[in-house]
């Protein structure tokens, strides 16, 4: 099984303070109101996905925004998945779907 | 339509706003949340990540966006005093540096250090020391951009740095940019091939445009085919297939284009080229001619040592040169290899190892350098010992009897 | 067996170990003997010259006069060019002034380091060397010794006292190596010095090894021929046959001999091409006209070998071109044959 996150917040069991700490430390936010984290700084971004992992015991990933649509989606139908160096990671990207949708006409039209 | 075929699409199509620049959307947020800080938590931030993804290109957009100016200083090639002198000379230098105001739109200053890794990468520590002088006396913001993927050169910047990390743009990021500059271009071009270009960018913006438009601009269509060029760029691909494009070049430009795109070693690739170059020239004077040229390029290779990569070009040029003495006379041959020094030298490991205990020995014996005991002392030593077998000399330099032995079938063919 | 502690290698055998041992460098010497009379007033010192000159056995005599017979306890040398990098060298002479330190008496006002080959440094390398010379010349002392004083950068060289050796004269070696030959026995033919120190080109470290080595060969008297065979043991002939391999057209051969002798012998690019040159001159077979062109095109290659990075490419570009150059005149060798 893996677990599908949304980088702009999610929830987490009850940490010691240590890894809590730890986890703000690698550059997560924690809004105390909503219970959520979300992630502040991507600077170690493995890290905190390493670390969020050993702490929900599964895998992580992270889901993608499309910059063309909009929508939520995942890595997994990606065919570059391979070569990423970025899989999993929260960040925006386009989805497979706008990526091959778009004929030379109709891209042509948009801009 | 204006025409501006002499412009490199990499810098017509340079992103003017802050939501065009492609990916590290992370980063963007970060850096331009530090810019509009008034109170500067930290007053410089540290660009950092793989090349061609956006950092240089992100700071320009956003000066024009905010509408500051961007004092720009190369580190690498800016004497870091006189960087320093200009930055702590305001009154002089520039006028009204002490208005910055973030994200005022009345303008202002920063103080841009681009590839600041050049400086701060030397082994000499002076580097990031100057660098934390420009961001201590710099009245104005300080951006820094670095390349290096290892940060912990820069590590001492941390306390005074913001650092904004940068990934590799993705690849479907990259398809959609090449897509759209396919489209104002009146590029027709396949899905397949904009996606090669892409894998073979290695999330590096500026080398797939420059690609795009290697490939596409004469024909304004982009085939599968036509990027196969390309292919070695492809950290796979074999050493032969390396030489095999390079000695069946047709033309100077074909093997510069392979060079460049190529990501084999560049001293593996030299020697094999030389090591080969008597197979592909069978007659003389065009091998003098073609061996001029590495040898020409070997020159290159060592005025790069490891610092002056912008002589890069140069090395291939004079590569390429060689590649093309006669294209007529091609015909394919196999390659030698591995490369004929390690045939022929018969050094095994096991060999060297006692070579260099034996120089060791040398060494402390009589007060010289590795390479002096081998140049002058072992071959002469040598011969004392294959005449005279028990000198004591043996003992003397406390040689075993195995290196002994060594030094005596030493030479003999 | 022989008793190890006295040197056999006559090179450290007949090393001088005082300064007034010293024969010859008379005004380095003198200037270096006034810094012994108060050792404190010695700055950094650079020895700057060819190899074979002296350098290294001044270096040590210093040593010596300053500290006598303890003087390894309060020297380091080192070698740049062995050295792995600047940190190691950093490293060594940080842990030598903290060891040093504790065996200073008060007759030692400084230890000594002893830094071979400087001009192998890069340029970053030396900064920081200026660096750690900064920091430890309270305690230390260095000697710098290198090929070239202009490959050193400005900063250190303005914080050394810097002496310029030059070769070794031709007299004055002959000389040497027939008195040490004497000294050990043998009778060293004038014209088999003569041929040493040709050969040697007055690098006197290379000289007295040919000479030992000759020694070898036959008891009682080094003739001309004995050194002949010593000088063409140690690769000229197989130099010989690399260029005529090469003039014949037989690139490839030429190039498996020249690995050939960069293998065996451990021979450097610079070695190789120095014999080159000196055997092209050697050979009958040439017209003095073609000895001047093939010297041209040496001289370039020589040239490049300096800076390019790979010194065998360098020499099969020279091979190459030799094999163009006797495609010309094959006629003549056809003849010669």
């Amino acid at each position: 099984m893996t677990i599908v996150l949304n980088s702009r917040g999610f929830k987490l069991p009850r940490l010691e303070k240590e890894k809590f700490v730890n986890l703000l430390h690698l550059g997560l936010d924690y809004d105390r109101n909503a219970g959520l984290f979300s992630i502040k700084s991507y600077n170690n971004i493995e890290k905190v996905i390493e670390t969020v992992g050993v702490i929900l015991g599964d895998e992580v990933v992270f889901q993608q925004t499309c910059i063309k649509c909009g929508k939520s989606f995942g890595c997994k139908e990606c065919s570059y998945i391979e070569v990423c160096t970025t899989k999993f990671l929260p960040f925006s990207c386009v989805c497979p779907k706008c990526l091959r949708g778009q004929s030379f006409e109709e891209s042509l039209a948009k801009f | 339509m204006q025409k501006q075929s002499n412009l490199l699409w990499v810098e017509k199509y340079r992103p003017k706003k802050i939501e065009d620049v492609t990916g590290n959307d992370e980063a963007k947020a970060l850096f331009l949340e530090w810019l509009k800080n008034k109170k500067h938590t930290r007053k410089a931030v540290l660009l950092y990540g793989p090349p061609g993804v956006g950092k240089t290109t992100l700071v320009m957009a956003t000066a024009r966006e905010f509408n500051f100016s961007v004092i720009e200083m190369n580190a690498s090639d800016t004497r870091s005093e006189k960087a320093i002198n200009a930055v702590a000379k305001p009154a002089t230098s520039y006028t009204s540096l002490d208005n910055f105001s973030g994200a005022a739109k009345t303008g202002g200053n920063v103080l841009f250090l681009d590839e600041v890794d050049g400086i701060a990468g030397n082994e000499d520590r002076g580097g990031v020391n100057a660098i934390l002088k420009i961001v201590e006396e710099s009245l104005v913001p300080v951006i820094m951009a670095a390349n290096d993927p290892d940060i912990e050169k820069l590590r001492p910047l941390k306390k005074v740095c913001l650092l904004v990390r940068f990934h590799q743009v993705r690849i479907p990021l990259i398809i959609a940019l090449l897509q759209k500059i396919c489209v104002l271009e009146h590029v027709k071009a396949e899905f397949e091939a904009l996606e090669r270009i892409a894998q073979n960018s290695r999330g590096d913006v500026r080398s797939a445009i420059n690609d795009l438009q290697s490939l596409s601009e004469e024909n304004h269509s982009l085939t599968l085919q036509d990027t196969m060029m390309l292919s070695s760029r492809n950290k796979d691909i074999s050493m032969d297939d390396t030489l095999r494009g390079f000695f069946s070049a047709q033309s100077i430009a074909d093997t510069s284009r392979l060079l460049s795109y190529s990501s084999v070693d560049y001293d593996d690739f030299l020697l094999s080229v030389a090591d080969n170059l008597p197979k592909r020239y069978l007659d003389a004077t065009e091998l003098a001619k073609a061996f001029d040229h590495v040898s020409k390029a070997d020159v290159f290779r060592g005025r790069i040592g490891t610092e002056n990569w912008h002589l890069l070009k140069y090395f291939f040029n004079a590569l390429a040169e060689a590649s093309a003495v006669n294209p007529a006379s091609y015909k394919p041959f196999t390659f030698i290899t591995p490369p004929i020094r390690i045939m022929t030298l018969f050094w095994t490991k096991g060999k060297r190892t006692m070579l260099d205990a034996i120089c060791d020995k040398i060494g402390a014996q009589c007060h010289v350098s590795h390479q002096i005991a081998r140049e002058q002392y072992v071959p002469y030593i040598r011969l004392i010992l294959q005449k005279k077998p028990k000198s004591p000399l043996a003992a003397w330099f406390k040689f075993t009897p195995e290196e002994v032995d060594f030094l005596v079938k030493m030479g003999r063919f | 067996m022989a008793a190890s502690e006295e040197a056999l290698m006559w090179v450290e055998k007949y090393r001088p170990k005082t300064l007034d041992e010293v024969v010859g460098l008379k005004d380095i010497v003198e200037s270096l003997k006034a810094f012994m009379r108060n050792p404190k007033t010695m700055p950094h010192l650079m020895f700057a010259g060819v190899p074979g000159t002296g350098k290294t056995t001044l270096a040590l005599a210093i040593a010596h006069t300053l500290y006598g017979a303890n003087w390894k306890s309060f020297t380091l040398e080192l070698n740049a060019s062995d050295e792995r990098g600047i940190d190691t060298v950093r490293d060594r002479i940080k842990d030598f002034s903290r060891y040093s330190r504790t065996g200073f008496g008060g007759d030692i006002p400084f230890a000594l380091i002893i830094l071979d080959e400087c001009d192998q440094m890069t340029g970053p390398a030396q900064t920081a060397l200026r660096r750690i010379m900064e920091v430890g010349s309270r305690t230390s002392r260095f000697i710098l010794i290198c090929n070239q004083s202009s490959k050193i950068i400005e900063p250190i060289q303005s914080r050394c006292a810097i002496f310029r050796f030059s070769r070794v004269e031709k007299q004055a070696m002959k000389d040497h190596l027939i008195c040490i030959a004497k000294n050990e026995g043998y009778t060293l033919v004038p014209e088999a010095a003569e041929r040493i120190v040709d050969f040697s080109e007055g690098d006197l470290r290379h000289a007295i090894n040919s000479l030992q080595t000759a020694s070898a060969y036959k008891e009682g008297v080094i003739d001309e021929k004995t050194v002949a065979l010593v000088i063409g043991e140690a690769s000229p002939m197989l130099v010989q046959k690399m260029i005529r391999k090469a003039l014949y057209g037989d690139f490839m051969e030429a190039r498996k001999t020249m690995y050939d002798i960069m293998g065996s012998f451990g021979f450097s690019g610079t070695e190789i091409i120095r014999q080159i040159q000196r055997e092209i001159f050697k050979m009958s077979d040439l017209t003095p006209t073609q000895k001047a062109e093939l010297s041209g095109v040496i001289g370039e290659y020589d040239f490049r070998l300096t800076e390019g990075a790979n010194s065998d490419i360098q020499l099969s570009a020279l091979l190459a071109q030799f094999a163009k150059f006797g495609k010309g005149i094959e006629e003549n060798y056809a003849e010669a044959k």
